[in-house]
């Protein structure tokens, strides 16, 4: 059975078709990237994954996308349950405004965990996780936004497991960060997909190269092409893909 | 957290080394079969030939995956050019070495031969350098490049003075012309096995300095 499932997605914005039957299955552990030219509708799917796309009006999806067996459009759906164990972490890092510590523990506290040694121990197990521990467990009283930008986006990555998901989707995780917090962030991925399931959404197509196991291409709303990271980027099936991968796209 | 490029790197130094390894011990086996030495079951130097060739398949995999995905840049970059070079230059020595083997049966006064022209020594010299190019990866060490081109131009001069030799007494004993022949094949496979090596040698050199010494004397280019 695959971790997630779509099947015959389709999805619009108002009278705007964004998505046009997309069936796409990811397995358990693996890194899944999306590529594709701005308006593809990357993003757009990515968000169909933890219901983030309810959050606009005049939107409507058809086709069902299946969790860990279950339908996440189902009428049963508790969608806070479903946000608990899909996390996301945006373009640009967004750490709250508070001290580094209470980032991570805001959301255990959210979510109803009130033992203090149970959040101190997640805290750190989370930020140990994410390799940067090192880098601030003397200053865990200072605020988050004294960070750098890589610094935060892997706080903001320890915040979303510390919640303990199961699936972590990544809008272009690394877009606004320069190439050594980029090279950190891709190496986290690489290790993080042992214990989660990960989609990320990349306009850098050598980083989808570099951390995904299967690469989708999206066009225009459609899903181009979906296989091996590897087979797409030395033998894709579609000339709309090479063309794509290779710069001669348009 | 060691990034996944040196993991993949790292994979392929230690396939390398693998590969280098088994060319090493099929020239042995090639050294021995043309001294008359006991040799291994045909069987098993097949199986080796086997491995060598999946093995070369391997790298290559390796490396287009790591240029496709990884985008290698400056000594990886190196590393993984040379890693596609070497490892097709082993593939042929190993090929060679099977070659020799199969000729060494067509030899039947070749005990004879071999000690009249000092046969032993030139192939000799031949397994040397193919250890010593291990080394030469291993070690990533530029003075047993330059051992490797010298041992070459030696292994060069000796085998040509001892196929004049052979021709000569091809000339003077017909009995000896299809041993005497099938010895030249050999020894000129020999040679090749120590120009490949020094391919591999090449190749190191080309690693470590970002600088091509091919088709040129290793004392011009240095």
């Amino acid at each position: 059975m695959h971790k997630i499932e779509s099947n015959n997605v389709n999805f619009y914005y108002g009278e705007n078709h964004a998505l046009r039957d997309i069936s796409l299955s990811m397995k358990e552990n693996t890194v899944t990237a999306l590529i594709g030219p701005s308006g593809c509708g990357k993003s757009t799917y990515l968000r169909l994954l933890n219901r983030m796309n309810d959050l606009i009006d005049g939107t409507k999806m058809t086709g069902s996308i299946v969790i860990d067996g279950t339908d996440i459009y189902g009428k049963n759906t508790n969608v806070d349950n479903l946000r608990k164990n899909v996390g996301m972490v945006f373009q640009k890092p967004n750490p709250f405004p508070k001290t580094i510590f209470e980032n991570v523990a805001y959301g255990l506290r959210v979510n109803g965990i009130t033992d203090k040694n149970e959040i101190e121990e997640r805290v750190v197990t989370t930020i140990e996780q994410v390799a940067l521990w090192d880098e601030v467990k003397d200053k865990l009283k200072k605020s988050a936004f004294e960070l750098s930008g890589g610094q935060q986006q892997r706080l903001c990555i320890a915040r979303a497991l510390a919640i303990k998901p199961s699936i972590l989707l990544m809008d272009e995780p690394t877009s606004a960060l320069d190439p050594i917090s980029t090279s950190k962030i891709e190496e986290l991925i690489y290790e993080l997909k042992n214990k989660y399931t990960i989609v990320i959404v990349t306009h850098n197509m050598q980083q989808a190269g570099r951390v995904s196991d299967t690469t989708a291409f999206f066009y225009m709303g459609e899903l181009i092409e979906y296989d091996k990271t590897k087979t797409i980027f030395t033998k894709p099936a579609i000339k709309q893909t090479e063309d794509y991968i290779t710069g001669r796209f348009g | 957290m060691a990034s996944h490029l040196e993991t993949e790197l790292g994979k392929l130094r230690s396939i390398i080394i693998k590969i280098g390894g088994l060319a090493e011990s099929q020239v042995a086996e090639a050294v021995k079969a043309v001294l008359s030495e006991p040799v291994l079951e045909s069987k098993e130097v097949k199986k080796t030939e086997n491995k060598i060739d999946k093995l070369d398949v391997k790298i290559d995999d390796i490396c287009q995956s790591v240029f496709a995905l990884q985008q290698p840049v400056a000594s990886d970059l190196r590393f993984i050019i040379s890693a596609m070079q070497i490892s097709r230059e082993i593939e042929r020595i190993g090929d060679l070495s099977m070659s020799i083997i199969k000729l060494s049966k067509s030899i039947k006064e070749k005990h004879e031969l071999i000690l009249k022209f000092d046969i032993t020594d030139i192939v000799r010299g031949v397994e040397d350098i193919t250890v010593k190019t291990n080394e030469c990866f291993l070690n990533m060490d530029e003075n047993t490049i330059e051992e490797i081109f010298t041992l070459n131009t030696d292994i060069k001069s000796k085998s040509s003075d001892a196929i004049d030799n052979i021709i000569g007494e091809m000339k003077n004993n017909s009995k000896t012309v299809v041993s005497g022949t099938n010895l030249i094949i050999a020894l000129k496979h020999f040679e090749r096995i120590a120009d490949h090596s020094t391919n591999v040698a090449e190749s190191v050199y080309f690693m470590i300095n970002a600088k091509t010494i091919k088709h040129e004397k290793f004392t011009d280019k240095k």
